[in-house]
Order: C-alpha cells, then sequence, then structure tokens
C-alpha cells in the first residue's frame, strides 16, 4: 500500500482545526477550579504526621534518627519519589532507595523490602573523608549535612561511605545527599519520606549518640548485607516484630557491575608511582655507583619531575570543582585525602630543587641528599595515596591489595624506567652507563616476577573460594573483563622477554629493549589499576533485583 | 570540572573567600521555602501560586493529586491529603505523574507511513483527517461495516471513551470494537453482571479498615495498589489477611496467613471452602433464603469438593484448609478481594464467582468491612465498562431492548436507526479477524497490543495483513505505534478535562494544568475532528466538550443501577473529592448529605430482576496448555514493581520510576531448580514456551515454588511466551499459566 497525503479543496475544516488546537493550549484549571483552602500556611499533612516525628529537639547527647518499621514497609516505594519531588532533585538523582532481602525464616520463604537513606551516622565516614570540610554534623540534631558550595567534587566521600549515600552530579561537580529535610524537622514538619509513607513505616526517633555507638559492636550490621555498622555508626533504627530470618541475602548480592575507572585518579597514581620510582632509583644509583649518579642524575630527575607534575595535573581533572581545592588543609586532622594533597606538595616542592641540584651539582652530595629527601616524601606520599583507598574498608582494597600494587609499581615502573632512561643516557652522555642499564633491568626483573607470582595466585585464590573476601571482585574480572587477565599476561611475558635482552645485551640494542620493557610494563600496571578501580566491590545497603 | 562565573569583587573583602562556604549557588538550589496552600515547605524553585486537585491517571485507586501550579501551568504535585481515596499518600508513580508528559519522544505532530516499510513522516491534521476518513470509508464500502475495529483502552476520561463509541457505532455506522480493558477487568464485569444483576463492585475503601478478616486473591495490593494496602495499614481491628497466592509475594509476606496454592487451582479450593462452610452450618442461612437463589444446587455440587480433592489439587494441607474455612466463619465483617490473579484465568468468570458465592453464604455483603470486592486494574476501567458503548448500549444498556434504544436515542439525537444491534467482537475475535483477513482497519487508541496482547509475536504478525492501522497515543514509540501506518498526536492526563471512574464507583476529575506538546490534542478533541471530517458531525452537536457530555452520560445514567443524575456537575466533583455512583436525584431529595464513602447491597436488594442474588458455578477445567517433559515449567506472570505500570509506556519516561525497576528482563526460579539446572543467580538464561523463546536474567529466590517460575508483564518479550487461551464467559486472556523450560545461557 502506498498513501497519498491531501487535504479536502474547499472547507472551513482548518479552522475547526486551529480552534481545537488553540483550546488544547489553553489551561484552564486555575480559573474554572478555585482552591478551597488557599490561605493554609500549616501543613495539611500535619494531621498524618505529627505522632511521627519527636515533640522535642533533641537533648545533649542526643540526635534524630530515622526508624524504620520493616514490617511495614511492603516496597511500595512513594518515599523515594516524594523525597525526589518534595526536595526538587534533579531527574534521575534520588536520596533515598528502597532495596530488597530474600531468603528463608523458619523454612518458608522470606521477602523483606528495606527504605534507605544517609544514616546519618555517629561516625560519619564522609566527613572524616573529606578534605575540605564539606561535611558538618549538626551539633544539635546530628544530621549530617553536606555543604553544596564548600565541596570540590572529589567525591571521596562517595568511596568512604559504605551505604552509597553521596552522589556525584555531573552537571553541578559536587555531590549531594539527604539532610533529613533538616529545615522541615526545624520548623516541626516531617521529612518528604516521613510524610508520604501510606503504611508510617518510616519515623524519626531521638537515640542517644552514645548507645548508638555502644552498640555498633564489630561485626553488627543493620539488616543483612549491610555494611559493619562499628565502621561509621549509623543511628537508622530497622525493627520487625516478626523472628530473624535464618538466612536472607540481598536481591542484587550477586550483580556483577564495573565500578567507576575515575581516569584522572587512576593516570595520576600511576604517573606518580613511577616518578617515586624513579627518585628511589635515581637515590640508590647514588648510593651504589657515584660515577654513573653523576651522569644519570639529571636525566633521571627530569623524568621523574616531570612524570610527578603530569600525574598531579591529571589529578586536576578528577575535581567537579578545583577552584576550591586550596582548602585542603582542613581536612588534614582525618583525611587521607587531604594528606596525600599535603604529601605530594611537600613532594613536588623538594623535587623541584633536586632536578636543579642534579643540573647544577651532579653527582654532589647535595644532589644526592635532596633525591633521598624527595624519595622519602615520594614513599610517604604513595603511603597517603594507598592509605586513601585503604581508608575506605572496601575488602579489594585491603591493606595487603593496596600496598602491595601501590608499592609494587612504584619500584617496578621506577626500575624500568630507569633502565629504560639510563640507556637513553647511554647513547647521547659520554659514558658507559650499560651497567646501570643491565642493573636496573634484572632489579625490574626480580620485581615483575615477585609482583605478577603474587597477583595471579591472590586472583586465582579469589575466585576460586566463594567466601574469600574479595571472590566478587575477581569474579567480576572474570565475568565482565575477561581479556584482562590474557593481556596481562601476554603483557608479562612480553616485558619480561624484553628485560631479558636488555640484561643480556643482545644485538647490543639497550635502549630498545628496556624501552619496549618499559612501555609493556607500563600499559600492564595501568590494566593493573584500571581493576583496581573497576573491580572494586562498592559495599551498599540491599539493592533491588538486579 | 565546573568553575563558577568570573565575579568582579565589589569590596575587597569579598576578595577573601571564607573558609567554610555555607551558602553560595549550589545551596541555593535546594532550598525549601514554606509553599503555602497548606503545603508545609516545598522547593524554593517550584513554589506554587496556586493549587488545585485532580486524580491520578495511572490506576484504579483513583489517588487525588495536590498538583502545584505555577502561572496556570503544573510545576510539580503531592498526594491530596483530605481526598477520600488516599488521605495525603500516593504511590511513586503517582508522584511522578508529570514527568511522562514532558519526555523527549512525545508525539507533536500526526505522522503517516506513505509506504510500508518506510518511516513515519509528519504531517497536518487536515491530511491526517482526510486521509483517516478516506481509507476508512474505503475498506467499508468495500468489505462491510465489519471489516474496521478499534482497540480501545481504560486510560481515557469517560467522556472520551463515550464519544469513541458512540462515534465509532452510531455516527461512522462501524460494529467490533473492544478495549484493552478485556485483558484486565472483563471477568469482573461479566462476574458482577452473572450474580449481581449489573456490573456492581459493592464496597468502598472504608471496607479495607472495617473488615476483621481480609481475604486477597490473586491480588498483590502491597505493590499493584499501594495506596488500598495503605487502607488494609489503618485498620484498627487487628485483622487476619489471608493471602491466595502461588508465590510469596510482598503481600503474602505481609499477610497473617499465606496459602500458596498450585496456580489455577483457586477455582478448587473456593468450592473447598464452600463445601466446609455448607458441611459446618457456618453459612448465613437467613441471608442465603431471603437474598439469593441457586444455594441449593451449589451446596449439591460443592459436595464433590472433599477436603482429600482439594488438599490433592491445590497442594494445601488439610488442616491449612479447614484453618482458612474456620477463619472466615469466625470472621465478624469478612471481605474477599481479587484481582489480575483472577481475572486472568481460562475459568476466571467462575473463579470470581466462587469469591462471591463465599461473600453471599456468609451473608458477607452490604455491611462495612464485606463484600466480594474486585480490584480494578486502570483508571478508568469503571468508566469503560459503563459507558464505553462498546460491549452493552451506553451507560450499561441492553443494545436488544428497543426501550433501551429508544432511550439513548432521544438522549443523543440521534436516529434510533443509526444504532447497530449487532453485538460487537471481543479483542481475541477481532485479533482473529485480523488473521482471517476480515477486518482490514483497525484503529488503536491509548493501548499497546503489541507487547501487551497475549502470544504477541503472532499477533505482531498478522498486523502486516491490514490495510490500514491507525495509532493514536502520546508517544509514537510505541512498539504498536512502530507499527502503525497513520500515528495521531494525544494530549495525555493533565493536559485535559474529564472525569475517571475508580474501584469503588468513584468518579473523579482531571484537568487541564499542562499545555500539550506540538500539535497533540485531547482524545476529544481527536473525536471531534474525526465526526467533521468524516461528515457526522451533526450527529454529535451536542457533544461540544467533556463536561457537556457529562451532562449527557447523567442523561443516561437515569434509572439505572448506576444512576448519577445528583451529580450536578464537574464543580461538584471537584468540592466533594469525588463522588461515588449511584447518586440518582431521588435519593438527594431523600438524603441531601452523602456520606463520603458508601456501599451497595444495605438492603439486600440485587440488581436482577427478581432482587435475588445468584450462585453461579462450573465443573473446574485443566490448565489449556499442560506441562509435559518438553515444557515442565509453568510460567506465571504478574506486576513488576509499584513503579511499573503495564507496558511501560509512561512508567518508562520516569528517570526516577526507571531507577525503581530491573532494567532488564528477569525471571524468578526457586533456588532447587537452579541448583538443578545449574543455572546461577543473575546470570542469563533461556526461557522457551511451544510460541517463542526469550533470555533474561535468573533471579534465584524461594519466593517461587519449584516447578514454577515468574517473570513480570511488563518486558515486552514475556508475551511472545503466553498461552492464548481465554475465559469462555468474560473472553479475558489467561495471562499466567503456560508451559515453558529454562535453561542456562553461557
Amino acid at each position: 500500500m502506498s498513501i497519498e497525503l491531501r487535504t479536502l479543496e474547499i472547507s472551513d475544516e482548518v479552522n475547526l482545526i486551529d480552534r481545537l488546537l488553540a483550546e488544547q493550549r489553553q489551561l484552564t484549571a486555575v480559573e474554572r477550579f478555585a482552591r478551597r483552602h488557599e490561605e493554609g500556611s500549616v501543613p495539611a499533612q500535619a494531621r498524618y504526621y505529627q505522632d511521627l516525628i519527636p515533640l522535642s529537639k533533641p537533648a545533649p547527647g542526643q540526635q534524630y534518627a530515622f526508624a524504620v518499621d520493616l514490617d511495614a514497609c511492603t516496597g511500595c516505594k512513594a518515599c523515594v519519589s516524594a523525597c525526589h519531588s518534595l526536595n526538587g532533585l534533579e531527574e534521575h538523582e534520588t536520596w533515598r532507595d528502597v532495596g530488597l532481602l530474600v531468603g528463608e525464616r523458619n523454612e518458608a520463604p522470606y521477602l523483606q523490602t528495606v527504605t534507605t537513606a544517609c544514616h546519618h551516622c555517629a561516625d560519619p565516614a564522609c566527613l572524616e573523608g573529606c578534605p575540605v570540610m564539606a561535611y558538618e554534623k549538626d551539633a544539635d540534631t546530628g544530621i549530617v549535612r553536606h555543604l553544596d558550595d564548600q565541596c570540590i567534587g572529589c567525591q571521596y566521600c562517595t568511596l568512604k561511605c559504605p551505604y552509597g549515600v553521596p552522589k556525584y552530579s555531573e552537571r553541578l561537580g559536587i555531590v549531594r545527599k539527604c539532610d533529613m529535610c533538616h529545615d522541615r524537622l526545624a520548623v516541626g514538619e516531617a521529612p518528604a519520606c516521613v510524610q508520604a509513607c501510606p503504611h508510617e513505616a518510616i519515623t524519626i526517633r531521638l537515640v542517644d549518640v552514645a548507645e548508638v555507638s555502644a552498640a555498633a559492636t564489630p561485626g553488627s550490621e543493620m539488616v543483612p548485607g549491610a555494611f559493619d555498622s562499628s565502621y561509621t555508626k549509623p543511628t537508622t533504627i530497622y525493627t520487625s516484630r516478626k523472628p530473624r530470618p535464618t538466612s536472607a541475602h540481598p536481591a542484587d548480592a550477586h550483580k556483577l557491575h564495573l565500578e567507576h575507572a575515575h581516569w584522572p585518579l587512576l593516570i595520576m597514581l600511576i604517573l606518580s608511582q613511577a616518578a617515586v620510582g624513579l627518585f628511589v632509583a635515581m637515590t640508590v644509583t647514588g648510593l651504589v655507583s657515584p660515577d654513573q649518579f653523576r651522569v644519570a642524575g639529571l636525566p633521571l630527575a627530569a623524568s621523574a619531575f616531570a612524570l610527578l607534575n603530569a600525574g598531579l595535573f591529571a589529578a586536576v581533572f578528577h575535581l567537579g570543582r578545583p577552584l576550591g581545592a586550596w582548602r585542603f588543609f582542613l581536612g588534614l586532622r582525618t583525611s587521607w585525602m587531604s594528606r596525600e594533597i599535603l604529601a605530594f606538595s611537600l613532594m613536588a616542592t623538594v623535587a623541584a630543587p633536586t632536578v636543579g641540584a642534579a643540573f647544577l651539582f651532579p653527582g654532589s652530595p647535595l644532589t644526592l641528599g635532596l633525591a633521598a629527601l624527595t624519595s622519602a616524601l615520594g614513599l610517604i606520599s604513595v603511603f597517603t595515596s594507598a592509605m586513601i583507598y585503604i581508608d575506605t574498608r572496601r575488602a579489594f582494597w585491603s591493606p595487603l591489595h593496596s600496598f602491595s600494587r601501590f608499592l609494587g609499581a612504584t619500584f617496578l615502573l621506577g626500575a624500568t624506567a630507569a633502565a629504560m632512561i639510563i640507556g637513553s643516557a647511554d647513547l647521547f652522555l659520554p659514558a658507559d652507563l650499560s651497567a646501570a642499564v643491565r642493573s636496573a633491568a634484572i632489579v625490574a626483573t626480580v620485581i615483575r616476577t615477585v609482583l605478577f607470582g603474587w597477583e595471579t595466585s591472590r586472583f586465582l585464590l579469589s575466585l576460586h573460594d566463594v567466601a574469600a573476601p574479595s571472590h566478587l571482585s575477581a569474579l567480576t574480572i572474570r565475568r565482565l573483563l575477561p581479556w584482562l587477565v590474557p593481556t596481562r599476561i601476554a603483557l608479562f611475558a612480553a616485558s619480561t622477554l624484553f628485560s631479558l635482552l636488555a640484561i643480556f645485551d643482545f644485538a647490543q640494542l639497550p635502549l630498545a629493549w628496556a624501552g619496549i620493557a618499559f612501555v609493556t610494563t607500563f600499559l600492564s600496571q595501568f590494566l593493573e589499576r584500571y581493576t583496581f578501580f573497576t573491580a572494586v566491590r562498592a559495599p551498599h545497603m540491599p539493592g533491588g533485583i538486579a | 570540572m565546573k568553575f563558577p562565573p568570573l565575579k568582579i569583587p565589589a569590596t575587597p573583602a569579598e576578595l577573601i573567600p571564607p573558609i567554610r562556604a555555607w551558602t553560595g549557588p549550589l545551596t541555593e538550589e535546594l532550598i525549601r521555602r514554606p509553599g503555602n496552600f497548606g503545603l508545609g515547605q516545598v522547593p524554593a524553585s517550584v513554589t506554587p501560586d496556586a493549587t488545585t486537585t485532580m486524580v491520578c491517571g495511572f490506576c484504579s485507586t483513583g489517588c487525588g493529586l495536590n498538583i502545584h501550579l505555577k502561572d496556570g501551568q503544573a510545576v510539580n504535585l503531592s498526594a491530596d491529603t483530605t481526598y477520600p481515596v488516599n488521605l495525603g499518600m500516593a504511590c511513586p508513580k503517582g508522584w511522578e505523574a508529570l514527568a511522562p508528559l514532558s519526555a523527549p519522544d512525545r508525539g507533536t505532530t500526526p505522522l503517516v507511513r506513505r509506504k510500508r516499510g518506510g518511516p513515519l513522516e509528519p504531517c497536518d491534521w487536515e491530511s491526517a483527517m482526510v486521509l483517516f476518513c478516506e481509507e476508512l470509508k474505503a475498506i467499508k464500502a468495500k468489505h462491510g461495516p465489519e471489516s474496521v475495529a478499534f482497540l480501545s483502552t481504560g486510560q481515557i476520561t469517560t467522556e472520551e471513551m463515550a464519544f469513541l463509541g458512540c462515534l465509532y457505532k452510531f455516527g461512522m455506522g462501524f460494529i467490533h470494537c473492544d478495549s484493552n480493558t478485556r485483558q484486565c477487568m472483563a471477568t469482573a464485569h461479566v462476574a458482577y453482571k452473572q450474580s449481581f444483576g449489573f456490573d456492581a463492585p459493592p464496597f468502598t475503601y472504608a471496607d479495607f479498615e472495617e473488615s476483621d478478616v481480609l481475604v486477597f486473591v490473586g491480588a498483590n495490593p502491597c505493590i499493584a495498589h499501594p495506596i488500598m494496602w495503605q487502607r488494609v495499614m489503618r485498620n484498627r481491628h487487628n485483622p487476619k489477611v489471608l493471602v491466595v497466592d502461588p508465590r510469596a509475594t510482598e503481600t503474602a509476606m505481609a499477610a497473617t496467613d499465606h496459602f500458596a496454592i498450585r496456580p489455577k487451582s483457586d477455582l478448587v479450593l473456593l468450592y473447598g471452602l464452600a463445601n466446609i462452610l455448607i458441611a459446618s452450618g457456618w453459612i448465613d442461612r437467613e441471608f442465603i433464603a431471603a437474598h439469593t437463589t441457586g444455594f441449593e444446587e451449589f451446596a449439591e455440587f460443592v459436595t464433590k469438593f472433599t477436603t482429600d480433592r482439594v488438599c490433592a489439587e491445590t497442594g494445601l494441607t488439610a488442616e491449612a484448609l479447614w484453618s482458612f474455612a474456620q477463619t472466615i466463619a469466625d470472621g465478624k465483617r469478612v471481605s474477599f478481594w481479587w484481582t489480575m490473579g483472577v481475572n486472568q484465568g481460562h475459568e476466571s468468570t467462575r473463579t470470581a464467582q466462587a469469591i462471591i458465592n463465599l461473600a453471599l453464604m456468609t451473608g458477607n455483603i452490604g455491611r462495612p468491612g464485606t463484600g466480594a470486592n474486585s480490584i480494578t486494574g486502570q483508571c478508568n476501567a469503571m468508566g469503560s465498562r459503563l459507558f464505553a458503548n462498546i460491549t452493552s448500549l451506553l451507560g450499561a444498556h441492553d443494545v436488544t431492548n428497543p426501550a433501551d434504544r429508544a432511550k439513548i436515542a432521544t438522549i443523543l439525537g440521534i436516529d434510533e436507526s443509526a444504532i447497530p444491534q449487532q453485538p460487537s467482537m471481543a479483542y481475541d475475535q477481532i485479533v482473529q479477524g485480523i488473521a482471517d483477513g476480515k477486518i482490514k482497519g483497525l484503529w488503536v487508541i491509548a493501548t499497546n497490543s503489541s507487547h501487551s496482547w497475549i502470544h504477541q509475536s503472532e499477533f505482531n504478525a498478522i498486523l502486516e495483513k491490514l490495510e490500514f492501522l491507525v495509532v493514536q497515543d502520546l508517544y509514537p514509540t510505541t512498539e504498536t505505534a512502530q507499527r502503525a501506518d497513520l500515528y495521531l498526536p494525544a494530549a495525555g492526563w493533565g493536559e485535559k478535562e474529564g472525569t475517571l471512574i475508580n474501584s469503588e464507583r468513584r468518579i473523579g476529575l482531571i484537568k487541564k494544568v499542562r499545555k500539550a506538546p506540538g500539535q497533540a490534542l485531547s482524545d476529544f478533541a481527536i473525536c471531534q475532528l474525526v465526526a467533521h471530517y468524516w461528515g457526522c458531525a451533526e450527529q454529535f452537536a451536542r457533544w461540544t466538550s467533556p463536561e457537556a457530555v457529562f451532562q449527557l452520560l447523567k442523561q443516561v445514567s437515569r434509572d439505572q443501577p448506576n444512576d448519577i443524575t445528583g451529580i450536578a456537575d464537574y464543580h461538584q466533583i471537584d468540592e466533594s473529592g469525588g463522588i461515588q455512583w449511584p447518586l440518582s436525584l431521588s435519593t438527594l431529595d431523600s438524603q441531601p448529605s452523602t456520606p463520603p464513602e458508601r456501599r451497595l447491597f444495605a438492603d439486600g436488594q440485587f440488581f436482577t430482576p427478581d432482587g435475588r442474588a445468584r450462585f453461579l458455578f462450573d465443573e473446574p477445567r485443566a490448565m489449556p496448555e499442560p506441562l509435559d517433559d518438553a515444557y515442565p515449567f509453568l510460567l506465571l506472570t504478574g506486576r513488576g514493581t509499584s513503579s511499573q505500570w503495564h507496558t511501560n509506556t509512561r512508567t518508562g519516561k520516569s528517570d526516577v520510576l526507571r531507577k525503581l525497576y530491573p532494567a532488564k528482563c528477569y525471571v524468578e526460579i526457586h533456588p532447587d531448580d537452579a541448583r538443578r539446572l545449574g543455572i546461577a543467580p543473575n546470570r542469563p538464561v533461556r526461557l522457551a514456551s511451544r510460541r517463542a523463546s526469550i533470555t533474561a536474567n535468573a533471579f534465584v529466590t524461594p519466593t517461587v515454588r519449584p516447578g514454577q517460575i515468574f517473570v513480570p508483564m511488563h518486558y515486552a518479550e514475556v508475551n511472545q511466551l503466553t498461552f492464548p487461551a481465554f475465559d469462555p464467559h468474560s473472553r479475558q486472556p489467561s495471562y499466567k499459566a503456560c508451559a515453558v523450560n529454562i535453561s542456562p545461557l553461557t
């Protein structure tokens, strides 16, 4: 069939269409239907919620807390959308969520929906991790508030919070989160979720902060699948009059997905660790072989300095609003992010004169001393970098895992880069540096082999032991990044091969072999760091069916 | 990375930024201010300058939503505090009701597909209407009045339904039409009509609060009708809540007792309960004698449903069965509620009537907290059942009755001969008509058959046989619109006026609080256009506005059980928080102030000619598609979450609602079955029926029984699997039982 369009030749039909289109665009609700209680300033909903919020303000030592009656929470999710609408959030932004627990109770099926928002913790991890004090635990109410204009968008709180509460907005370049409708509570109104729950499942209660802290013993969790309460001491109270389930797990417990790669952070970590490694290599050269140090010192220092600054520059791109980053010192007391910024700032400050000394006073004790100082500050910086992730208490980012990765990358990249840089210096400078190239390549090969063996065995153990803390991360790598392990094996083989060629001076092309060894090692470490970020399991409250 | 705009400081002090920025433009974004109008604090960016109440346009609960207006335009909404239905609460769909109106894929002009296989291209209304009329007139001229059909909806206003049905039958002279209410409410309609003499759900939502025993059969109100569950939770009588459902649903978890019967054994269970109640003398003989007929035959019939048989067929223990009966017997105010688990079955009408029989024999009807109560699906399924002019003559009249025809012709001012006496084919018969090449033209209004019709792949294949397919919808992107020859852009809820009728017979108002995008027109205005271009506008001279039609419908309802002559106008509906039918002028005279919640049959008088309710029953029949070795699993379908509505045409447009349901199709399977078949949690599986195979993610959960699996109906692929079986009385499809197999996808 084919259709030809035509209109009637003589008609006033267009007038009818125009009239109907014009009528369609007239909004008539206001003019036709007057509102009865136009003057109402007392909230009409108060009749329903007045018993759901405390009559009095928190006394000293108390704070507001959400309380959820699980027997009344049956999964309508009205709280999520009411919070969204009554707080003017962005279209896709939600401060509440409703998850699902499934399992068994007394041999019968068990199903429980769980409404969750910010837990306004007694010991908030978001606040602790924030480098610029963009969080405030209100002294009077205990509400954990986020200062939107203070936030620099570093998103560290999104890693620190074990409940997935703060959410980053690309549009605004900051995170935002539930503020328990603090201004509503201040005037005796209930928070949006409390107002909107058809079953009165959500209420606000006064809790004794000391009691919350005391109850949050290691191993305690608010609901099955929630993070260990001893970390942040969440205040939300989940209650049920029914027997506890004999088995229950979140509906999304088996869901595998890739977390954000955080590219600027990834680049910063890799480049800064390579830089620190190079300063260490420079120092070691100075200690072991003063002759070669005299010649190779400047190229090593200059390369390290360039890598360091490139890395720190990349880090700026991670910030949603970098202009506020000068406030980083505010978080020094609690935040490893602040400490990292300080450590790298100090390192960079000393790194510049180190390069200068290597240029002006090659091979001098001053140069060596400055290189040693830079290395020390660099290692401290790498330590703070690792602590940023360790402090999130994510299983995949355990101290063993993070330190071994970060220090391993530092020394491995330092050694392979040093081999390449000394190799290139060997070509252009009037000195024989081949011994240094060989030594660096040997060190690199040893570190690489140990690191690879260690990583591989850890991965295989986690993959095959369902009880291993990092099992799901290993499964994520296997299922969602199936190309990763083969690629890293290939890169390991290639970099080892070319390191060996450099060591045995095959065809007298040390720079070529060391160069290829460095590039393949760098790629391998880059992939390792990509995995570090993407395969981590971010703890969160029970989610829905995935 | 965001950098604030460069600002030149006015004073040197401004050069020094604060150590901690407590205020600023970002903080301002989330400021809340007193909203007035009794709202409490609202986001400052959407502070209203007026508010107005209208009913929600998703489900049949019919909640009142308080629309926040700014310059006459809706900017936000909240649940209406005083509306008698929802008492200040709403489900997430209600909260997000405005979002789908702003979807980027709204239709803004008519679209035409000049060649099958080609794209839909914009055209103007004039061309669209000329094409529409010429094509349908040509088909009619060539193949007769039975060669065209429409498939309509329970989602548009009563006035629009009435206009569409009258225009189509009386003006355009066609016969066959049906509505998607066939997929959800046809069973309740037929069951009530046969048992009570009229399609009259007897209850009011207050009954949820008044019962001491509530029995839910095939209903999951916790997520399907959360606001009705709200009313259950407000019940202060510490009620027993009994849930009959093969799955451990949210409602089953919240119940005091859950009876996880084998799928499609509900009729046997209900007859078995009747047998125990009668044999034990736990019945209201006085009520039965005074107000019913057919009890003795029924009592005789159910003796076959012995405890042994019922337990064997339902899988319940004798103890559970007897405790069920005992609880009903002990209850002072027992209410029975059913939804799609009953309505969508191959013997659904008799199942619904088996529930009605239990209420009748125990005298649990007409009193507070009682009733055999069908919870409706769509926001205006009830309007469709009364006024769509599809299966019955406008206003639930009998087209074979000359007096009824004369009444309607007089009120509408049309020639009586314009009223066709031939009954319309039902949905499945229309589909068969297309397959058989008898129906050549199809007009689809506000429904998404290509997604929702049972045995979907066959349905979509036969659409190709049509000479002309018109789809009228908010979105040209629905599965059905994507197959249309002509697409007509419709204005939606919130962009037009009219009334909707909810589950408890409450007539509620919707209002115009948003401008429809582009050239989208209300279904009412489209009917006006069609009447004009078809050349029958004179017949519809009285149909000038929705409210004018409401006045016509009032006259139509006179002396019917659903008499609404006592309702003055839209203003009265608005001021009363909706008005339940009936409200006749005569009752108004005797009882000038009507309570906001009313129920039917308080006097024991039913709408049958003799005023007595009927006991109706039939021998149970086996599930039409039996399980076998090749297809050993029974596939259940149903609602997934509270944030999904039917084919997700609208709920899929809200970011918030989308976040609240799984993006991809999933299948619930018992851990024992999963283990046996090597299906790992959250891994893809292949599901196959005799008709098609699809893939889905496995959700391993003990809430489904071994041998059964469950897939939510909202994912388009699901109805490729379902088996086209229909209840013989209501012709409602049996969506909830077909044979499938399941295997892991590696």
